[in-house]
């Protein structure tokens, strides 16, 4: 506005700006969404949107930047608690594993206890095993507190484990049928073949035929027969792994691997009735 | 105002403007970006005068209320009456430090809130963002913030007369 004094002019736009200001304002309270002012507002965003859609692209890289640096503070405090929520993680894995192996092992023998008819069971942990070389013993964590007694079988869902030799009000001592003073009467359960399964003190058992022409192939299930009066019949022992001839061809060898895996054993059944025969008649003696 | 420097702000809210859109709504700390437009009409206000405030303040209201779908004018007349008001309220500072513009900038960020809002809120409409105390400082002071990257370029294209207006005001 040349030739105005700068205070008019000055005044002059003032007055102007609040003008207009108040007339815009005014006029787009009053039209509707099809009014001049809501168009032109649609119109310019319109035009705008490409420029900046375009912006946002090219500063993308630098926005990262800038936020990475503004909150690295943040990010390492949220790396720090990831870090522990992992190692907790890993731990609360592990537990639910080993869990779920339990569970899963005491279903097995929980079926195995209902699919035999030995229905009075004890379950046990395997709490300690033999110290020395020289036997195969364990001990479980019951004992005639809850009704265990000498010479009761100790089985798994695998199979027979072995038998209780010693028992404490709380405790009890498994003699595994790997011991080499153990002796189990056993049964070919294909050929009904009977014999005496002895402990090696090594991973096998060695089956003595009662028939020396009894007929032992490889791979033939082994079963407790039930004579001895310590083992109920019937109870899955191993499958015959080796046949041979000993010294000049007189009495065969046959090797039996038992199908329990001791090395893993942690819980076991302690099988409470029947009772074995020899803990009877040292009772009623 | 020379036309250099009148095309040294206009570039710079040119510019601004297209980094409002783009950049700094990316760039939001505690949830709130800065008024470029507001910081660059204070920054007029205080180096040039209240009237030249009052009008790039208006004309960058007035954008960014072509821009949105709020109520058209109120922006413009917020940041116009806020460069106004700074630029009269700037005069009664008898020294002149560094952070003056600072403090000038975080006032009339407050300031230009609540004229924003109160008259949004008075012709019923209301803010993308509700307004709460925490949010009227956490603008204010990203404002202020701004002044150390946009006073000094807008200082580089000054006129004479402000070199005047600075020998004026200083003891």
């Amino acid at each position: 506005m040349p030739g105005v004094p700068r205070v008019r002019r000055n005044r002059i736009i003032l007055v102007l700006i609040l003008i207009v200001c108040v007339t815009m304002i005014t006029v787009y309270a009053r039209e509707g969404d099809n009014g001049p002012l809501h168009k032109i507002q649609s119109f310019f965003t319109d035009i705008i949107t490409p420029f900046t859609s375009a912006l946002a692209k090219i500063f993308r890289p630098i926005r990262d930047g800038i936020m990475n640096i503004v909150h690295l503070p943040s990010l390492l405090q949220e790396k720090r608690e990831l870090e522990e929520q992992v190692v907790s993680l890993r731990r609360e894995a592990l537990e639910t594993r080993e869990l779920r192996q339990e569970l899963d092992r005491l279903k097995a023998l929980l079926r195995w206890s209902e699919e035999n008819p030995y229905k009075d069971t004890v379950g046990a942990e395997i709490v300690a095993q033999s110290p020395d070389n020289w036997r195969r013993l364990m001990i479980v964590n019951k004992g005639s507190s809850h009704g265990v007694k000498k010479y009761m079988s100790v089985v798994t869902d695998s199979g027979l484990v072995g038998r209780i030799i010693s028992v404490g009000s709380r405790s009890s001592v498994v003699q595994l049928i790997t011991d080499a003073q153990s002796a189990v009467g056993g049964r070919n359960s294909k050929t009904r073949e009977t014999g005496i399964l002895e402990g090696r003190n090594e991973s096998t058992l060695r089956f003595i035929p009662m028939n020396e022409d009894a007929v032992f192939k490889f791979g033939d299930m082994i079963v407790t027969s039930g004579m001895g009066g310590t083992c109920p019949p019937g109870i899955p022992v191993g499958k015959v792994t080796e046949v041979r001839r000993r010294g000049r061809g007189l009495t065969r060898l046959v090797i039996v691997k038992p199908f329990v895996q001791f090395s893993r054993l942690d819980k076991v059944l302690i099988i409470i009735t029947p009772e074995p025969e020899s803990a009877v008649l040292k009772e009623v003696q | 105002m020379s036309r250099r420097r009148k095309i040294a702000i206009g570039v710079s809210m040119l510019i601004a403007y297209l980094l409002q859109l783009s950049l700094f709504p990316e760039l939001k700390i505690l949830g709130v970006q800065p008024d470029l437009m507001l910081v660059i009409a204070i920054i007029v206000a205080i180096q040039d005068g209240p009237v030249e405030g009052c009008l790039v303040g208006f004309i960058g209201g007035l954008a960014f209320d072509l821009t949105g779908s709020q109520i058209v004018g109120v922006g413009a007349f917020s940041k116009a009456a806020t460069a106004f008001l700074v630029g009269i309220f700037k005069d009664l500072f008898v020294t002149y430090t560094v952070l003056l513009p600072v403090f000038l900038v975080f006032f009339g960020g407050l300031v230009e809130q609540l004229l924003y809002h109160g008259g949004l809120a008075v012709l019923g409409s209301t803010g993308a963002v509700p307004l709460s105390p925490k949010y009227l400082f956490a603008v204010a002071f990203y404002d202020s913030l701004m002044v150390f990257v946009l006073f000094p370029v807008l200082r580089k294209f000054r006129g004479s007369e402000y070199s005047e207006y600075l020998g004026a005001i200083r003891p």
